[in-house]
């Protein structure tokens, strides 16, 4: 699903945020990315989301080589994939509902079918009782579920999250982080961006741990 | 182990498309749900618009009251070529008969539209008469006066009636042509003047109209900066984030067309009895042309698409500076 061909990251030609990264992700696996904080975890999923191109090397995803991705062909490309957020990046001024239909209203879905899908999200994250509450009446492990519903909203294939339970108490990452699994379950390419080693330990997935943009251990879960 | 479903996955690998049929009404749907959208925003912040489109109305007034004038010179400017004659004047020993030969030769000429004969009495007596003289040139014992005839060109452009004067001049028996040609020529230059210095005054406040619309989006960008970049992250297409600016725009740009279509009727309004005394001081009757059905729909075209393009300008500005490096 996602192939990192001896990727480079280098900001202002000098600071080398990621380097020689080579590294593959099979469709429909479950992967956590660790490290300390400026390792480089944000960088990567920046560049699989083509907020970033690549400094040196090739990303494919899905096969493609989305560096060769022309500009107008971006916004397509980035609808395969949900992102979640660790700040989750819900807007202030909408209704939960609307929210989550975001994805759907930026392609167009008829209103019909996205109220369908919207309410499916909302019922698998257990949030569809507060379809009409704004954002900012949420707490914040409700607020991250929103976020979660929205990325998941259009049965993207490949679900990236960038520490999802960084501001969460253990139970409510334990809950967020079950989500996850499920939709991993169903087929859905899951990576997370996480420091939380403890929660990580526990779960049993394939992790990638960086060092100072470098690669330093990929570990197979037991 | 890293989990490998052992089936095709069900349902999550696979990225719903949209077909192209509903893509297309959903694209409908979201422009009228902007063109709505933007309207109410507008509205929410109604002395704000009002300002905006104030600025916009006072840079498209100017212009379009010079064109407004200009389209006036231009009425006035045909009524005066109509007038534009030649005067022949025949040589003095050109008696009548042979004066009414020459009238006719002329007439015969292809590009002479009317003429009028002049003898030498009737000149004397038209002199006469404009000076009020009649006692001292009654006492003259010969008329010095020669017969003339006035000619009506059928095409009133200076060169075309330039030349027609050299030809006639040939003509035997004909003693000189007077053309007074120098201030229908000063006219003209004058209305090209003013029809150039108008079209510079379109262009710069033209330029005024996107200066002002970028600038109002340009803040409205700015205050919606972290919802475009969501939507940007969630696969926003360039012309899905700037759809909204862009009505907001033609929405400011429109109410400035209308703003100056109403300064236009309230000046034209003012303007007209003391225009039409001035008219009337000088025998004419003139009246202050007026914008008409497809002068407005021009101004509020203009003044949309202008508001239009300003936003256009100020979102695609916003949208360079996120691309992804």
């Amino acid at each position: 699903m996602i192939a990192f061909e001896h990727v480079g990251k280098r900001y202002g030609g000098r600071f080398e945020a990621l380097a020689n990264l080579d590294f593959r992700v099979r469709r429909g696996e479950m992967v956590f990315l660790t490290g300390h904080s400026g390792a480089g975890k944000s960088s990567l999923l920046r560049l699989i989301m083509r907020l970033e191109r690549p400094s040196r090397g090739r990303i494919l995803v899905a096969g493609h080589d989305i560096d060769r991705l022309h500009h107008s062909q971006v916004p397509y490309y980035r609808r395969q994939i949900g992102v979640v957020f660790q700040d989750h990046q819900l807007l202030l001024d909408r209704s939960i509902y609307h929210n989550v239909a975001l994805p759907l209203e930026i392609q167009g879905v008829e209103s019909r079918e996205a109220a369908r899908r919207v309410r499916a999200a909302l019922d698998k994250v257990g949030l569809l009782h507060r379809e009409k509450a704004l954002p900012i009446e949420l707490s914040g492990g409700e607020q991250q579920r929103v976020g979660i519903a929205r990325a998941v909203v259009n049965k993207p294939a490949l679900l990236l999250a960038d520490e999802p339970t960084g501001n969460l108490d253990p139970q409510l990452s334990a809950d967020i982080m079950a989500l996850f699994e499920d939709f991993n379950r169903i087929g859905t390419t899951v990576m997370i961006a996480s420091h939380d080693l403890a929660l990580i330990a526990r779960l049993r997935h394939r992790t990638l741990r960086l060092r100072e943009g470098r690669l330093v251990a990929d570990e197979e879960a037991a | 182990m890293s989990r490998q479903p052992a089936a095709p996955p069900p349902r999550g690998a696979r990225t719903h498309r949209t077909r192209p049929r509903s893509r297309l009404r959903g694209w409908a749907r979201h422009h009228r749900a902007m063109c709505l959208d933007s309207a109410r925003r507008l509205l929410r912040a109604p002395i704000g618009s009002l300002l905006t489109m104030l600025a916009i109305a006072i840079a498209l007034v100017l212009p379009a009251a010079l064109w407004l004038a200009l389209d006036g010179a231009r009425l006035l400017d045909a009524e005066l070529e109509e007038s534009a004659t030649l005067t022949v004047y025949l040589a003095p020993h050109v008696e009548e008969p042979q004066a009414a030969r020459i009238d006719e030769a002329l007439l015969a000429h292809e590009a002479v539209g009317r003429t009028r004969l002049i003898t030498a009495a009737e000149g004397m007596a038209e002199f006469q008469q404009a000076l009020g003289l009649a006692d001292a040139l009654g006492r003259l014992e010969e008329n010095p006066l020669p017969a003339s005839v006035v000619v009506t060109p059928r095409d009133p452009d200076p060169a075309a009636v330039r030349a027609l004067a050299a030809e006639l001049e040939a003509v035997s028996g004909v003693d000189e042509v007077r053309l007074d040609l120098a201030w229908l020529e000063r006219l003209r230059h004058l209305a090209e003047l003013g029809h150039r210095v108008a079209l510079a005054l379109a262009v710069l406040f033209g330029g005024g109209v996107l200066l002002v619309v970028g600038n109002t989006i340009r803040l409205s960008v700015e205050s919606r900066r972290q919802e475009i970049e969501v939507v940007t992250l969630i696969g926003a297409t360039h012309a899905f984030v700037r759809r909204p600016f862009l009505y907001s725009g033609a929405w400011y740009g429109l109410g400035g067309g209308l703003l100056a279509w109403g300064l236009l009727a309230l000046g034209s309004e003012w303007l007209a009895a003391p225009v039409a005394a001035l008219a009337a001081s000088y025998g004419a009757s003139f009246r202050l042309p007026q914008l008409g059905a497809a002068g407005s729909a021009t101004l509020l075209l203009c003044s949309t698409l202008l508001g239009w393009l300003g936003a256009w300008i100020a979102v695609s500005r916003h949208l360079a500076e996120v691309r992804p490096r």
